[in-house]
């Protein structure tokens, strides 16, 4: 056991005295940063150029250009510019690539150094982690310690772990991932060129995207057919073939992960911070506010989600919310809307338990106020249960959601969404274009799957003793 | 509290629940930014039919005064007509059309999924840590990940390719009875069946054989999520009552292997499956627009999906009411399920 005199020195202290492992550690994160500084900038500046936006008279809007623009112009090791892949024939060897390289092997560098650089960071992180624990920390064992080294033991959920690291990189890198941009391929092709080598005149043209594109669509037939690793008659690239309108696959499947995990992650965030402050609010005060929260949950509850869902989205189909962000901030707060009673049905037990317990009378008579009663010492308690419930019911989103752009009524153009490329190869399944529904199915399958391997995990971790019957509701998305 | 009071007090607490979820679905259409008259309406739109429509609907009456009209007349069954996607039509009419079709792909997911689902979890609890009960965990943890709109589309494909892929030696179309991959079931058979089966043995025996066939894809779509979580409960509950003390007194005493599983092991690892099975309604509901649209199989997940787009706000009101009636239903019928089989629930609320 620790004794009091240690307890009292600070962690910069405690660091002072023992400086090498966090000089170390601190030294690999400096070359970690450093090498993708460039972009994390971007990403505040980008950040900035939002809430500039939003601001009524775009106070500062040239000054926050400027800034994008410096930015932007600091190298990073991870880049299009440092690795660049859309280059073409020109008879003898390949110009414009990263060294001189096929595009299709120079795109397959990029991503590599793109996962192994995400992989070195975490792996850092994990290590700061450890070192803490081993060097600085004031106590030798803590129950979270118990918490972590039974996820480590848990096979199934670091599975699930890797799968939703994948899944996250894809989504944070998706521009560098893209074997060309959304702007290029996507948004404006009428506004971009390509060369490529052309057999009949023997000679590098170039031609418009947006023409490149109708000349390489996947509609099925042999001709018209862009299958996952080849190349397309301008010497583009496609890691995942084309969709039928010849715009990049691949491209289209990781922004597609961009919104997917977007929704996901915050809507049950929202609905996690309801549906733990209401348990708090129902925990403490009990009767009516229980009483009444159960009437509004279970009436949540007893409506179909999948038709509250499209009733919603017709009813808000020409308002001002369905056009932010393509409708995924509409889409945001309706899962949140109908998800708050599940989590608040999931963790309301738990927290009636805690408010029971000894230390709340004391901390009551005290004089603490009701809101730092809840905040400090029941919520701690309550929230490793919403964690185990919020990470099993990610997939079950990640589903409707896409379920939703299958019928039309979810993501919309231009932003893709992997449920709306289902849609789009619905009819080339059985032809030569099978790639285009299969391959954003297969992807979902594989997150979902992750996620609830993940989630899993979490609970065995934090609640080894879990009640199972919980997990059906979790994973109900019902698309 | 008697288990019965307490299943008692669970009906009841799901009165104020029906009003309340209804309420909710007025609030949804009738204050929500859609107007339903020119929703009605849409590209037709001019004010003498507008006029026309909106006092018919009431919509000229003071909120309030609307919102006890909506209430009555749901909750007297009074439940109007359709007004956009078949105009005229009472509700009841379309019920009648399309919901046997919606319960007969209910029935068979539900059963496909028990049948399949349980056996197989039960089968991978009894024989925990084997490959075959690898095999059966991790097929049923990737089936459920499956979007149903995916599967019913792959599904459809490899049905529809069978004959192309086997050379013409099985295809799905000509197998047992002639049928289409992607149709509405025929439930002819359906009216009057006893005389019909007497008249004709043969032939309704086909006509039920074809309905079946033609509903078994769906269903088993459908039902995916719903097994692999049959599957996945059904292990646990066995392996957890394999290991607790009254089975291995039994197992002490000398029950044989055959009686230990059937009578002490089977009936107890039904009970967590109780819940499972019963919340599949909402799974087959929300699961129905998708299924439906990909075997255009037009049930009432269809219809609903199609009055929503085409904004027929009077019918989706009453199918929501509908849907409600039939979860809150299932619910209570959860809780007396639970009241007979597992005598310890229920007593301290």
């Amino acid at each position: 056991m620790s004794t009091t005199t240690e307890t009292e020195i600070p962690l910069r202290q405690r660091v002072a005295e023992n400086p090498q492992p966090a000089l170390i550690w601190a030294a690999i994160g400096a070359v970690l940063i450093g090498a993708e500084l460039g972009a994390i900038l971007q990403v505040v500046g980008a950040v900035a150029g939002v809430v500039v936006n939003l601001i009524p008279g775009d106070p500062g809007a040239s000054a926050v250009q400027s800034l994008q623009a410096a930015f932007d112009a600091i190298p990073t090791l991870i880049s299009r510019d440092v690795i660049p892949n859309q280059g073409y024939w020109n008879g003898t060897g390949y110009e414009n690539t990263f060294l001189g390289l096929s595009p299709a092997v120079a795109w397959a560098i990029r991503v590599a150094v793109v996962y192994a650089y995400a992989f070195a960071v975490l792996a850092w992180a994990w290590n700061g982690y450890k070192r803490f624990r081993r060097h600085y920390r004031r106590v030798d064992w803590t129950p979270r310690d118990d918490v972590v080294n039974r996820f480590r033991g848990h096979s199934w959920g670091k599975f699930g772990l890797i799968i939703v690291i994948t899944f996250v990189v894809m989504a944070v890198f998706a521009p560098t991932l893209g074997p060309t941009t959304m702007e290029q391929n996507i948004l404006q092709p009428y506004d971009y060129e390509v060369s490529y080598w052309s057999e009949d005149t023997q000679s590098v043209e170039t031609v418009l995207v947006g023409e490149a594109n109708l000349g390489s669509g996947s509609q099925g037939a042999g001709d018209e057919n862009v299958a996952p690793l080849t190349y397309d008659d301008f010497g583009r690239f496609h890691p995942f073939g084309t969709a039928t309108n010849g715009k990049d696959l691949f491209t289209q499947v990781v922004f597609g992960a961009r919104i997917s995990l977007t929704i996901a992650v915050v809507a049950m965030g929202i609905a996690g911070l309801i549906g733990l402050a209401l348990a708090m609010i129902t925990a403490y005060y009990k009767g009516l506010a229980d009483l009444a929260t159960v009437l509004v949950s279970d009436s949540i509850q007893a409506l179909p989600v999948i038709m509250v869902l499209i009733l919603m989205l017709v009813i808000f189909q020409n308002t001002w919310v369905r056009e932010l962000y393509d409708g995924a901030v509409l889409i945001i707060l309706i899962f949140s809307i109908v998800y708050w009673p599940f989590i608040w049905r999931s963790i309301r037990g738990p927290a009636l338990q805690v408010s029971e317990q000894d230390w709340i009378d004391a901390a009551k008579s005290f004089g603490q106020t009701p809101t730092q009663v809840m905040r400090k010492h029941m919520a701690p308690y309550v929230f490793s249960y919403m964690l185990i419930y919020a990470s099993l019911s990610l997939g079950g989103i990640i589903i409707s959601v896409a379920g939703l752009s299958y019928l039309g009524l979810g993501i919309t153009a231009p932003t893709p969404e992997w449920g709306r490329l289902i849609a789009n190869g619905q009819q080339y399944v059985a032809s030569p274009s099978w790639h285009i529904s299969l391959v954003p199915g297969l992807l979902i399958t594989l997150v979902v799957t992750g996620l609830n391997a993940f989630g899993d995990g979490i609970r065995d971790a934090i609640d080894p003793q879990a009640d199972t019957g919980d997990e059906a509701a979790a994973t109900g998305g019902g698309a | 509290m008697s288990r019965w009071q307490y299943f008692l007090r669970r009906v009841l607490m799901s009165i104020p629940v029906v009003i309340f979820g209804t309420t909710i679905t007025f609030a949804l259409i009738r204050l929500g930014p859609l107007d339903p008259v020119s929703a009605i309406l849409g590209t037709q739109y001019n004010p003498q039919a507008a006029e026309q429509i909106r006092t018919n609907l009431g919509l000229n009456q003071p909120l309030w005064s609307q919102y006890l009209d909506f209430m009555y007349r749901l909750f007297t069954f009074q439940l109007g007509q359709s007004w956009v996607i078949a105009p005229g039509t009472t509700a009841y009419e379309l019920i009648e059309i399309y919901a046997p079709r919606t319960i007969w792909l209910g029935f068979w997911s539900v059963i496909i999924a028990l049948f399949v689902g349980i056996p197989l979890g039960f089968y991978a609890g009894l024989n925990p840590n084997t490959p075959s009960d690898y095999a059966a965990s991790f097929g049923g943890i990737v089936w459920r990940a499956m979007p149903n709109f995916w599967l019913a589309i792959m599904l459809v494909t490899a049905l529809s390719q069978l004959g192309t892929w086997t050379n013409g030696l099985f295809t799905w179309q000509t197998w047992i009875v002639r049928t289409n991959v992607v149709t509405p079931p025929a439930l002819g058979f359906f009216q009057s069946p006893v005389e019909q089966f007497l008249e004709d043995p043969g032939g309704w025996t086909e006509s039920f054989v074809r309905a079946t066939k033609q509903i078994a894809p769906a269903a088993l779509v459908l039902g995916s999520a719903s097994m692999g979580n049959e599957m996945r409960i059904g292990r646990t509950a066995v392996l957890e009552t394999i290991n607790s003390n009254y089975v291995e007194t039994a197992r002490a005493k000398g029950v044989s292997g055959r009686s230990l599983v059937w009578k002490h092991i089977f009936r107890n690892a039904l009970i967590p499956l109780v819940p499972i099975i019963t919340g599949e309604a909402f799974l087959l509901l929300g699961g129905s627009v998708f299924v439906e649209t990909v075997f255009a199989i037009n049930g009432l997940g269809w219809l609903f999906f199609n009055a929503a787009i085409n904004g027929d706000l009077p019918l989706i009101g009453t199918l929501m009411f509908i849907f409600i009636l039939i979860l809150v239903g299932t619910n209570i019928l959860q809780d007396f399920l639970y009241t007979i089989i597992d005598p310890r629930v229920g007593y301290d609320g």
